[in-house]
């Protein structure tokens, strides 16, 4: 599973990381840092409640297994 | 009245409803202003209310979340830029960075991000649980009631506020009365209000022109954006904003939470014998007890999900409303301190999105677990009921509470 961070609308809320910090990596205004995130297995289900919780719908859940970049 | 409604309006999207006059709003003893302001729900999405600012204005109300994160994100269809707090006093100067829009908003925001940031609120968290257990400490010691206003909520929230300031906390008091004539007064107090802290702003930024300290107005004037020292208005934009969006705020949400858990035992109990909990039931509480309303100005003409909203219009996006959109909320009237994917909009969405919000999270948290693992089961006390009022920014006047 694969997060698609859509940095344009990150706002800094920092839900995401109040779920999972190590997960979601914000700089130090407490904005998502670029770049989407590879979710490791067995991190799913966290990282999907994380991604849940982005007031702005700044982060996607793409779920398609991910082909080898 | 001398609010006509405009004529591009048409009659059949106005309704009867305003965050001021609306039954509910005014200072109601044993009020609940949000459940009043939900009833929006069952009506159209958008609506016209021809009375809904203090200064007696005419605004659109986006009632769905959805709708209002779309018009709090398109920050160049619908700006922020207008200079509410200075036109009380006949002048024309924007809050900052609350009343600049992009782009001009990221370098002010940009600057003063790193204050507020999560990490910079880790750090102090420290000092705002001594500060809270100090004062819950001294209150159970001198008896079994309190008002949670004037004891606890005000005396913490301000005083962390102030240090973070640099301000001498000997002026709680002060501050905080001008604060409550500014939000809440009549029109006498509410511009000798915003005069007062005008002045103090700037008298406070010569001072520190003068004699460095390491604390925020300091930091403030010394700072720069695109390479040049912030002018006097803009030292001034900032300084009055983040004194006036911090003072009151914090407090308020505390006292409507603490006066939720008076009323509802079971829950009290809950999060005193399981305080992991707290942290989801303060977000919870976050969404169910909201306390400000934004509003913005439309740019150009649009048609907005079915309203012809003109230049100039004043757009309401009131998170009291936003949190209690069915669509977005299951059950949004009922208050679930478990509840799961609580994006609520309280401290609103877009690149205005709440400067303070880590700081006032952290502060209801920790207040809250200070508060349960000290006062045992707690009512409102008999025979007194708490004021609340609805407004631009919802209050909660008194909270006797009674542990008995
Ligand atoms: C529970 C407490 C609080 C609530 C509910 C709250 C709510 C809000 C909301 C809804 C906005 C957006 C306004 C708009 O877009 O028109 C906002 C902005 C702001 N808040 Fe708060 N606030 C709280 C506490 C604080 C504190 C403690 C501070 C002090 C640092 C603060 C400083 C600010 C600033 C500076 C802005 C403007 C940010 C910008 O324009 O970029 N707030 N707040
Ligand atoms: S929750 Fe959303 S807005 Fe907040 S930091 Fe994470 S990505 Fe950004």
């Amino acid at each position: 599973m694969r997060i698609i961070v859509q940095n344009a609308k990150c706002q800094g809320h920092a839900r995401c990381a109040a779920h999972a910090p190590h997960i979601f990596k914000l700089d130090d205004a407490g904005y998502i840092l670029p770049g989407n995130i590879e979710v490791a297995e067995g991190e799913e289900l966290t990282a999907s409640r994380g991604a849940r919780s982005c007031p702005e719908r700044a982060l996607k859940l793409d779920r398609e297994p991910c082909s080898t970049s | 009245m001398e609010n006509p409604v405009p004529d591009h309006v048409p009659p059949e999207m106005v309704r009867d409803f305003s965050l001021f006059t609306s039954p509910g709003m005014s200072p109601t003893p044993n009020g609940d202003p949000h459940a009043a302001v939900a009833c929006v729900h069952s009506g159209p999405p958008i609506f016209y209310s021809p009375l809904n600012t203090r200064d007696g204005r005419g605004t659109w109300v986006i009632t769905r979340a959805s709708d209002q994160r779309r018009v709090l994100q398109d920050t160049e269809t619908f700006s922020s830029h207008r200079s509410i707090f200075a036109s009380a006093l006949g002048e024309n100067w924007p809050m900052i960075p609350l009343e600049l829009d992009p782009p001009a908003h990221g370098a002010f925001r940009s600057l003063l991000n790193p204050l507020f940031s999560p990490k910079r609120v880790a750090a102090l968290e420290p000092a705002v649980r001594e500060r809270a257990i100090r004062l819950i400490d001294g209150i159970a010691a001198s008896g079994t009631s309190c008002d949670v206003m004037k004891d606890f909520a005000f005396p913490f929230t301000v005083n962390i506020f102030l240090h973070l300031l640099g301000l001498p906390d000997d002026r709680i008091d002060t501050f905080v009365g001008w604060g409550r004539d500014l939000l809440h007064g009549d029109d006498v107090k509410r511009p000798a209000a915003a005069r007062t802290i005008v002045s103090f702003i700037d008298e406070l930024a010569a001072a520190r022109r003068n004699d460095l300290l390491d604390d925020f107005m300091t930091f403030v004037v010394q700072a720069q954006v695109e390479g040049r020292r912030l002018t006097k208005q803009e030292v001034r934009g900032v300084g009055v904003l983040v004194f006036v969006a911090g003072l009151d705020t914090v407090a308020a949400a505390i006292g409507f939470d603490l006066a939720y858990l008076a009323r509802n035992l079971k829950d009290q109990e809950l999060l005193r014998s399981e305080p992991g909990r707290i942290v989801a039931a303060a977000e919870e509480l976050l969404r169910a007890y909201p306390t400000v309303q934004l509003i913005r100005v439309a740019t150009k003409d649009i048609d907005f999900e079915g309203a012809p909203i003109r230049k100039g219009d004043y757009v309401s996006c009131a998170t009291m409303i936003a949190n209690r959109d069915p669509a977005e909320f299951e059950c949004p009237n009922t208050v679930d301190l478990a509840r799961e994917d609580n994006r609520h909009a309280t401290f609103g969405y877009g690149p205005h999105r709440c400067l303070g919000s880590h700081l006032a999270r952290r502060e209801i948290v920790v207040g809250l677990e200070e508060w349960l693992a000290r006062i045992p089961a707690f009512r409102i006390k008999n025979g007194t009921a708490p004021i609340t009022s609805g407004g631009h920014v919802f209050g909660i006047e008194n909270l006797i509470l009674d542990w008995s």
